[in-house]
């Protein structure tokens, strides 16, 4: 069952075709990846699937908004606030109640590995832990979708490998996830299904072994005739 | 709810950084002191005499520098005192005829309108011309008689002279500083991360609001009672006071949230905050009186917010004043700061609905 059905959406900012037909479904308990390079469409997709920009044309069907966790790109919490001060404060804003929201921050700060640190404030944090908590912050209403916007950009390998084992981990646990990266390795390592994303337009869908080609970089390459990193 | 916890939230970020400590608890506090000295504050009253040659008027020139408080300088001539009050070289001056020396005759006491410490010299100058009129001529009447309008009235604590003024600089001053908080908020994705959540655009900006709102309004209400605790400013009327306060910490948060909602990065946005909320106050009358403006001066400055606050409070503290003689300035204030958040959200929202 589809947890995400995305129908003919549509983009445009001028002349610019940001997000161009584009569909796809992530069902339950899948991770799925929608690849591309940067300025392929992938964040403006992410940001009409949840709800922050309308989109000129098309449809969503996700989870209401309370059951849909999302993690953006940039690491979005308050640097001058600690992890638990963060996490407390967007608890709050999910709705939950005091003695709810303080259970479910220590849980997810245990999730992503910052319980030692939930005190500090996040300015002090490396880019990597900052990453962590950007997800933790995605997984407080414990969504049934989550959506991860290039979560590992710029942290060091280390960083990214603890990233994506908490990610396989929550997979674990039936959550859907709609995961965008530029980066192959990672895609190949998590996710089920991969959609290929260029100019806003799917190329090319289904898992990496159907995609052919010893790899998805190949795979990239021949659809779209550049390298992935462009 | 949610809008409870963002305006929680924007004051608590507030005091993170440790400057804004010092801006918000401690400066104000600082400048009302240093201000309220210069206004006079415990200064020493310097009167200018000119007086007959009779024993008379060499009594009463003696009788007013027995005071503790006041140094008299004998002067030449009345061209010579006026010429030392208008530069501000002796806080008053007092001209006794050569008629006093012969039972009569009108002493005269000058001032500078503007100068609050002139109208001090006047307690004391009346109560010695009575007594030492008593003392040689207990059947002549004294009569005092008071030409020209002032300002200031006698008595007036020196620090409600800088106080109001400087509730309103720092409250709007505070208010777009914090608005930076905002930019940053967007700068960095946390609104839009909020927006993807399942609060409401509306609710959002009205968190945002509220938080401009409780920013300005916690920075009057410090300054406010501090000053009531700390130098004994009397702001006149309760409900006019806090009428004034209120409406005004409501233009200072409707400037943040235009402020913070104008500039996407926060760099400019803290420019311009310092520009506004430095120059603003200082065209408005809020660190020099308004008295001591030129006409066309005073007439500009009413561009400003802060002038029609520095002349509610003004009326409130100096004149007696209640509620209904400031509705002018409440109305004026009121406007503007509905302008200015009906900006500020319909600027947030496009930014936010992108």
């Amino acid at each position: 069952m589809a947890v995400l059905a995305v129908e003919g959406l549509r983009k445009s900012y001028r002349d610019l075709v940001a997000v161009d037909g584009l569909g796809f479904a992530v069902r339950e308990g899948e991770t799925y990846g929608l690849l591309g390079p940067n300025g392929a469409g992938k964040s403006t997709a992410i940001s009409m699937i949840v709800g922050i920009l309308a989109p000129d044309a098309g449809s969503v069907s996700a989870p209401p908004k309370a059951r849909v966790g999302y993690v953006p790109q940039e690491v979005a919490v308050y640097p001058d606030l600690t992890a638990r001060e963060n996490l407390r404060f967007f608890s709050g804003m999910y709705g939950m109640r005091r003695a709810e929201a303080k259970s479910r921050t220590t849980e997810v700060l245990r999730l992503v590995g910052l319980s030692d640190r939930a005190d500090e404030a996040v300015a002090k944090y490396s880019g990597g832990m900052q990453r962590r908590l950007n997800i933790a912050v995605g997984l407080l209403n414990r969504p049934s979708l989550l959506v991860l916007d290039e979560p590992t950009a710029g942290v060091d390998p280390q960083s990214r490998n603890a990233i994506l084992d908490s990610v396989q981990r929550m997979t674990g646990e039936g959550l859907a996830v709609l995961y965008t990266t530029h980066y192959m390795e990672e895609a190949q390592r998590l996710c089920d299904r991969v959609g290929i994303i260029d100019h806003g337009r799917l190329l090319a869908e289904g898992t990496p072994a159907e995609l052919g080609e010893p790899d998805l970089e190949a795979a990239f390459l021949r659809l779209t005739g550049r390298e992935l990193r462009d | 709810m949610k809008i409870v916890l963002m305006a929680g939230l924007n004051l608590r970020r507030m005091f993170k950084d440790r400057t804004n400590i010092f801006f918000v608890l401690v400066a104000p506090f600082l400048l009302i002191l240093v201000l309220g000295q210069l206004y006079g504050g415990g200064q020493q009253l310097r009167l200018g005499v000119v007086a007959g040659p009779g024993a008379p008027s060499e009594r009463l020139a003696s009788a007013l520098a027995s005071g503790s408080r006041v140094t008299v300088e004998r002067l030449a001539d009345e061209e010579a005192l006026r010429a030392a009050v208008e530069r501000g070289r002796l806080h008053a001056g007092l001209v006794i005829p050569a008629s006093y020396d012969s039972g009569g005759g009108r002493v005269r006491h000058l001032v500078r309108a503007t100068d609050i410490k002139s109208h001090d010299t006047g307690t004391w100058i009346r109560s010695i011309v009575r007594q030492e009129g008593a003392r040689g001529q207990p059947s002549l009447p004294v009569r005092v008689t008071t030409t020209g309008k002032t300002p200031f009235p006698e008595g007036l604590n020196a620090y409600a002279i800088a106080a109001p003024g400087l509730l309103l600089m720092f409250t709007f001053l505070t208010s777009l500083t914090a608005a930076l908080g905002l930019v940053e908020s967007r700068a960095i994705g946390v609104t839009a991360r909020l927006s993807a959540g399942p609060t409401r655009l509306r609710t959002i900006i009205a968190g945002e609001a509220a938080g401009r709102i409780a920013i300005a309004l916690f920075q009057a209400v410090l300054i406010m009672l501090g000053s009531m605790a700390l130098f004994g400013v009397s702001w006149g009327d309760p409900v006019g006071a806090v009428a004034v306060l209120l409406v005004f910490s409501l233009v200072g948060g409707g400037a943040g949230m235009l402020l913070g909602a104008a500039f996407r990065t926060p760099g400019p946005s803290i420019s311009v905050a310092m520009l506004l909320g430095l120059g603003l106050p200082t065209l408005g009358g809020a660190t020099i009186p308004l008295e001591s403006f030129a006409e066309p001066m005073r007439t500009l400055a009413h561009l400003t917010p802060h002038a029609w606050g520095y002349d509610a409070f003004a009326r409130l503290i100096r004149h007696g004043d209640g509620l209904t003689g400031v509705l002018p300035q409440l109305a004026v204030l009121g406007v503007l700061a509905v302008v200015l958040f009906a900006l500020g959200t319909w600027r947030l929202r496009r930014a936010l609905s992108g």
